[in-house]
């Protein structure tokens, strides 16, 4: 049995014994143990080194308010900093390490900067490195160089760069009532709801259901209170409509009822189970949500406040009831409240000797005295802890008389031997959820705490979160509340019978011992006392402003157990009562959430792949595949030892030569249908679609309402009522939510349909002087010869046996078909093709040749739509009708739209016949040091093989007005300097004779 | 015309379609994925006051009769129809050729019909835990009084847009695109060996 | 942040798209009144309280929604079909049929 570990009691399970490290030690403890416990057991005090000081810290509570034991958890390569061992569960094999110590937690280096404390203030980096550049010892770049020793020298755990292969998952649930909390309140109301028949979840952020009554030693309807929670939580366990979650942090309180929780799935366990996530980050809709959420127990603030053994009193409680742990043998307590007595006897029948109990308050009940008498301990009234003694841990503290009222210490020190002292400042309820939902929570000055706002969302409080620190009034509201969300009539019934030991719920108004020595706020920053009102004589006075000058309550605790006791100084200091202070807002989350299960399902390239139906072939027949946007298409087809650009002017030549042939699939397509779908184009096209005849196809435009360039494609009429509308890939999603928008909002009387076909169709481009051979060898059902098949005409056939749709149309500038089939034909469709293509020297050409062929054709793309473009930028304005208004018809000639000096497109050779870069910048001199004055920039570009030149498309200022001028490229990014040749950006078969043919 | 008999379609989830049971399936399988290869996916949208006109249209022509309500449906194993938006419906069939079936019925004075036989892909999940596998993807209540049988659902995971129609107490049918098959598949089976799964 | 599709019932503000301030009134197709499109293109109102708007259900039924929301408290105060209700100079004049 380990030094500190009681005979009997608690829930763990003394016949199994678990093994596990802590800084590389072996330790064991026992199943239903955490960390912190089974630690404690072993007689381990110092679980930590502070963030700023470095100074020796131990454990403060038992649960996750813990601001000091913060463990670093490895699971092989992967670690996770920052976990209050007092939320980890020990399973074999668990490996944890404690942090910011240098080179061991007993030895600290870091350590000496308790000797500088006066230095290390409120403020200190911001005075010592912000600010104006005072010679080579101040300002930014000063910071910046010493930051890196600060950040190592401070802090917390360090995160590991192994990739976690954990699996995180996100649940969305729906509940009528979802119950914060399994406290005596959190049961009574999801039983209740549950009897109800409402749909219920309970969550509770520890293992076990039941709260507090795990802990308190009462009795519920005669039995303990643990064991009344147990019979709770199986009776809820057997309900259908019942969902339990425990390990289940809700952390995130928002709009619509809408609440985030997360699951520690299998961070207890030593293994998941396959397929088992890690964590579950629940989302759950809530039609009420019960708070059942509990308090915190305050810290006191006094010198030394943060020596190892210095610890709330409840916790203490908890870990003698719960874990069968003694924090101490010799054990003294100081209070401003009647709960460190029930505390005291607790743990008196646990086995410790009580040494003291230090009041503030001089007018202590009776009922409080003779607890005090049966905990066999020196009550100690009207005084106060001033000091305390030892190094890594408590040996002792020194007291002295104290006035509760003005806060004054008189009369002799005198020194007490113990090795812990228990500490409680009164109580706060754990309003969070509540503050995130909306409304400030308001002081109460008998409880000495903020309570919970009146409800912005629909919610009900229950128990202590309420102020109703007692279990008889825990239960009661519990009920209540889960029938008023159930929507059940409230209940005379009797409620469940508490026997409890007697305690005044209301504090004396003390926080602070003001004597010599730092005494500390905020544990987890540092944060002292003298902090606060060296930020209040600095003139901080908001306190948002406290808050960030000193950092309290910033740190991963949240402030749980430092915000009032900071409050209550600043208000002192301020010379105002607390509730003018105010308070800061709580924020989600409520605790620390790692971001894994915020990515949940979406890890890798956190993004679905949209895959067209040719792909698998595109794989198999070595294409290097690109992402665009979502989709994936191929960029090339290189054959083996060839670069980029080698394979791409092959496929580009080839085709140019003969005939190539690419995937279009990803094109948005846009089925078009109903009576006035010819009307709708109109409208929403600059040109004329009701004129197209049925079989053909047009290339249309699209502006925005306020002119600029939209979109293009080429528009189908498949019949009188119905078109395919082509879109370019990546607008596909915008032009769809373009063209629901007006028929529903703007024009609700057009009888049209607009529904995406994007994936209805395989599409393959074939062009080339020989591509319509090869249509012809393998297409049955129709000729394609010019007289059937003109340009932008369409033909239905069959290829392979499967119905297509052949339009004559081209991108590439040469003699070029679209062949649509069905998607799930596709591949069998390309394959004819390629087969057809084989005596012709048919290529396959990726996204580089496609890009290629049309830079030298000069048409523009997304590059130069750029939604700073309009239809003359882009030489685009002979589609602009002028028999009929359209989108964007009144917009577009505005001043600046079409003023002389606006970019335009043009296209540019290189000079020099080196390689050009998009993004580089145009100008008239060249002045490589001091580059100025552009002209515009590049949008594309290339070598091209059919001019045997570097080329590319520019936006540049004046366009056609330079044509045939000399310009020069200024990328100094990435030093690409040189004369260019500003041209049309038709570089090649200008009067489009090969596709015509 | 009579359509000649076509060759079968290539499935989009080919390469990643591996029946036999998966993931934690030791302790039972508690979800049976499949995709369910209908022959017809129609999508059948009504002008504004229109909608029983179309509605008396699909029961002429498949024999399903629609309940009233947003997104109500109903199924009957080889066919099923059901609301998505307002005014608009999908129809499918295990067969092909059902917009033959429509064809001169759907007229324009009642509103369109787009085939998307080939755009859609229908993955079923059926099984005791498929309540629970899809709560992980979609933010929507599955639970039977919530979502009866029958009805349809339109809804997305990130950006994947869903159709999903409850075909059986514990089954779904869920419509995606089929550029996005294979990934949601990928995501569906991943979700899935949690509680083990067997893919049919 | 849910908002309530009057066909899909209530679902979470990720399936939604904002698509405007509902107050804007598109001129007539064929208007030259300068001001007037300038107003509908670029003036808004960006109160500090209830607004009127426009969502579409992108990721669900695809309908566009007129959403009064408040811009303080995010409380969604209606939501509406947008489809008929919605605000031009004069439907009418623009109907073809």
């Amino acid at each position: 049995m380990s030094p500190r570990r009681t005979e009997t009691g608690g829930r763990i399970d003394r016949l199994r014994t678990i093994r596990f490290t802590f800084d590389g030690a072996a330790y064991t403890g026992h199943a239903g143990d955490t960390l912190a416990s089974a630690l404690l057991a072993s007689g381990v005090t110092l679980f930590g080194r502070s963030f700023k000081y470095h100074r020796p810290r131990g454990l403060l509570s038992a649960g996750v308010e813990e601001p000091n034991a913060l463990v670093t958890v490895l699971r092989g390569e992967v670690r996770e900093p920052n976990i209050p061992a007092t939320m980890v569960e020990i399973y074999d094999g668990l490996v944890a390490v404690s942090q910011n110590r240098t080179p061991s937690l007993a030895w600290d280096i870091g350590a000496i900067n308790q000797l500088g404390g006066k230095i290390l203030s409120a403020g200190f980096y911001y005075k010592t490195f912000m600010g104006p550049v005072i010679g080579p010892l101040k300002g930014t770049r000063f910071w910046m160089f010493c930051e890196h020793f600060i950040r190592r020298a401070a802090g917390l755990g360090k995160a590991g760069a192994a990739p976690d292969p954990a699996r995180y998952e996100r649940m969305n649930a729906f509940c009528d009532v979802l119950v914060v909390g399994s406290g005596p309140a959190g049961l009574m109301a999801a039983k209740a709801a549950a009897d109800q028949g409402a749909r219920v979840i309970l969550a509770d952020l520890e293992a076990h259901f039941g709260g507090s009554a795990n802990w308190s030693g009462e009795t519920i309807d005669g039995m303990p209170a643990a064991d009344w929670a147990q019979r709770m939580a199986v009776q809820l366990a057997g309900n259908d409509n019942v969902r339990l979650l425990p390990r289940t942090t809700v952390w995130g309180y928002y709009d619509g009822n809408t609440l985030a929780a997360l699951e520690r799935v299998t961070d207890h366990k030593e293994a998941a189970a396959k397929g088992e996530p890690r964590q579950r980050y629940w989302a759950i809709r809530a039609g009420t949500v019960i708070l059942a959420t509990g308090s915190f127990e305050r810290p006191l603030v006094f010198p030394g406040n943060d020596r190892p053994g210095v610890m709330l009193a409840h916790a203490a409680e908890r870990y003698a009831v719960e874990y069968g742990v003694l924090p101490g043998q010799r054990i003294a307590l100081f209070t401003n409240n009647d709960s460190a007595y029930r505390s005291a006897v607790a743990l008196k029948k646990a086995g410790a000797a009580i040494v003291a109990i230090i009041d503030v308050r001089g007018d202590i009940s009776n009922e409080m005295r003779r607890l005090a008498s049966d905990a066999e301990a020196e009550l100690l009234a009207s005084h106060a802890v001033i000091a305390t003694e030892g190094g890594k841990a408590v040996t002792g503290l020194k007291v002295q008389r104290f006035d509760a009222m003005s806060g004054a210490l008189t009369g002799d020190e005198r020194s007490i031997h113990a090795d812990s002292l228990l500490m409680s400042g009164g109580w706060s309820p754990t309003i969070h959820l509540a503050s995130q939902a909306g409304a400030k929570a308001g002081w109460d000055p008998a409880r000495q705490a903020f309570l919970p706002p009146k409800p912005t969302q629909r919610w009900i409080g229950a128990g202590a979160f309420t102020g109703s620190f007692s279990t008889a009034e825990a239960i009661a509201e519990g009920r209540a509340a889960g029938l008023q969300a159930a929507g059940g009539a409230a209940s005379s019934a009797p409620l469940p019978v508490v026997e409890t030991l007697p305690g005044d719920p209301d504090p004396a108004p003390v926080f602070e011992i003001k004597a010599k020595g730092k005494s500390f706020v905020d544990f987890q920053h540092d944060v002292t006392a003298e902090d606060v009102r060296l930020a209040h004589r600095e003139g901080f006075v908001s306190v948002e402003h406290l808050k960030r000058y000193t950092t309290l309550g910033m740190a991963t605790d949240q402030g749980k157990n430092s915000n009032v006791p900071g409050l209550a100084i600043m208000a002192e200091a301020l010379g105002k009562p607390i509730p003018e202070v105010g308070t800061t807002r709580f924020r989600p989350p409520y605790t620390a959430v790692s971001i894994g299960s915020l990515a949940a399902e979406r890890f890798g390239d956190l993004k679905p792949e949209r895959l067209t139906p040719m792909h698998d072939w595109h794989i198999a027949n070595g294409a290097r595949m690109y992402s665009a946007g979502l989709w994936y298409r191929p960029m090339i087809y290189g054959l083996p030892g060839e670069t980029v650009e080698q394979a791409y002017v092959r496929e580009a030549r080839a085709t140019r030569e003969s005939a190539g042939i690419v995937d279009v699939s990803t094109l948005g397509k846009i089925a078009v249908q109903g009576p006035d779908a010819a009307e709708f184009l109109d409208r929403v096209y600059t040109n004329m679609f009701s004129t197209l005849a049925v079989g053909k196809a047009r290339y249309g435009l699209m502006l925005r309402e306020d002119g600029l360039a939209f979109d293009d494609g080429t528009t189908w009429r498949l019949g009188e009522q119905e078109f395919l509308m082509t879109t370019t890939t990546a607008n596909a999603g915008k032009v769809m939510q373009h063209l629901e928008y007006f028929l529903d909002v703007i024009w609700p009387e057009l009888k049209v349909t607009v529904t995406s076909v994007t994936d209805e169709w395989a599409g393959a481009a074939i062009g080339g002087p020989n591509a319509r051979a090869i249509l012809a060898s393998c297409v049955t059902g129709t000729a394609v010869d010019n007289a059937t098949l003109p340009f932008m005409g369409i033909v239905h056939g069959r290829i392979a046996g499967v119905p297509v749709m052949i339009c004559r149309l081209s991108f590439s500038g040469e003699m070029a078909f679209e062949v649509y089939s069905g998607a799930g034909y596709g591949t069998r469709v390309w394959e004819a093709l390629i087969e057809a293509g084989k005596p012709f020297g048919l290529v396959t050409y990726g996204l580089e040749a496609l890009g290629t062929m049309r830079i030298e054709k000069g048409h523009v793309t997304g590059a130069e739509i750029d939604g700073r473009t309009t239809a003359r930028d882009l030489h685009l304005d002979w589609m602009l009708s002028k028999k009929k208004p359209f989108i964007g018809s009144a917009m577009m000639d505005r001043e600046g739209l079409i003023a002389p000096d606006r970019l335009e497109l043009v296209g540019l050779i290189a000079l020099d016949n080196r390689a050009l870069n998009g993004g580089g910048h145009i100008v008239e001199e060249l002045d490589e040091a001091n580059p100025h004055d552009s002209l515009g920039h590049i949008t594309a570009c290339c070598y091209s093989p059919a001019l045997g030149k570097y080329i590319a498309l520019a936006l540049v200022k004046g366009g056609k007005a330079r044509h045939g001028t000399r310009a020069f490229v200024s990328d100094p990014l990435r030093n690409r300097f040189g004369p260019v040749e500003i041209v049309s950006n038709h570089f090649y078969d200008p009067d489009g004779s090969r596709m015509h043919g | 015309m009579a359509e000649p008999h076509l060759p079968e379609r290539q499935s989009p989830l080919e390469p990643e379609y591996n029946p036999g049971s998966h993931g934690n399936f030791e302790h039972g399988v508690d979800v049976i994925l499949s995709e369910t290869r209908l022959g017809s996916i129609l999508q059948l949208a009504a002008w504004p006051g229109e909608e029983k006109r179309l509605i008396e249209v699909i029961r002429k022509v498949t024999g399903l009769a629609l309940p009233d309500g947003a997104g109500g449906g109903v199924n009957n194993g080889a066919r099923a129809v059901f609301g998505f938006a307002p005014g608009k419906f999908t129809v499918v069939d295990e067969a092909e050729g059902l917009a033959q079936a429509f064809a001169g019925l759907i007229t324009p004075a009642i509103g369109t019909l787009t085939d998307l036989s080939h755009g859609r892909t229908a993955i079923r999940i059926a099984g005791p835990k498929a309540e629970w596998v899809m709560a992980k993807f979609f933010a929507i209540d599955f639970a039977l009084p919530a979502f009866p049988l029958g009805a349809g659902r339109s809804t997305n995971h990130h950006d994947i847009f869903a159709q999903i129609q409850r075909s059986g107490a514990d089954q779904f049918d869920i419509y995606v695109f089929r550029s996005f098959a294979r990934s949601f598949w990928k995501a569906l089976c991943h979700a899935s060996e949690e509680v083990g799964y067997e893919v049919q | 942040m849910l908002i309530t599709c009057p066909y899909c019932g209530p679902r979470d503000v990720i399936e939604f798209t904002y698509q405007g301030d509902g107050n804007r009134e598109r001129p007539q197709p064929a208007s030259q009144d300068l001001d007037a499109w300038n107003a509908y293109v670029y003036d808004r109102l960006n109160p500090a309280g209830d607004h009127n708007e426009i969502w579409q259900h992108s990721g669900g039924c695809r309908a566009h929604l007129r959403v009064v929301r408040n811009t303080i408290t995010h409380e969604i105060l209606s939501t509406a079909f947008a489809r008929g209700g919605h605000k031009s100079a004069d439907n009418k004049a623009e109907s073809r049929s």
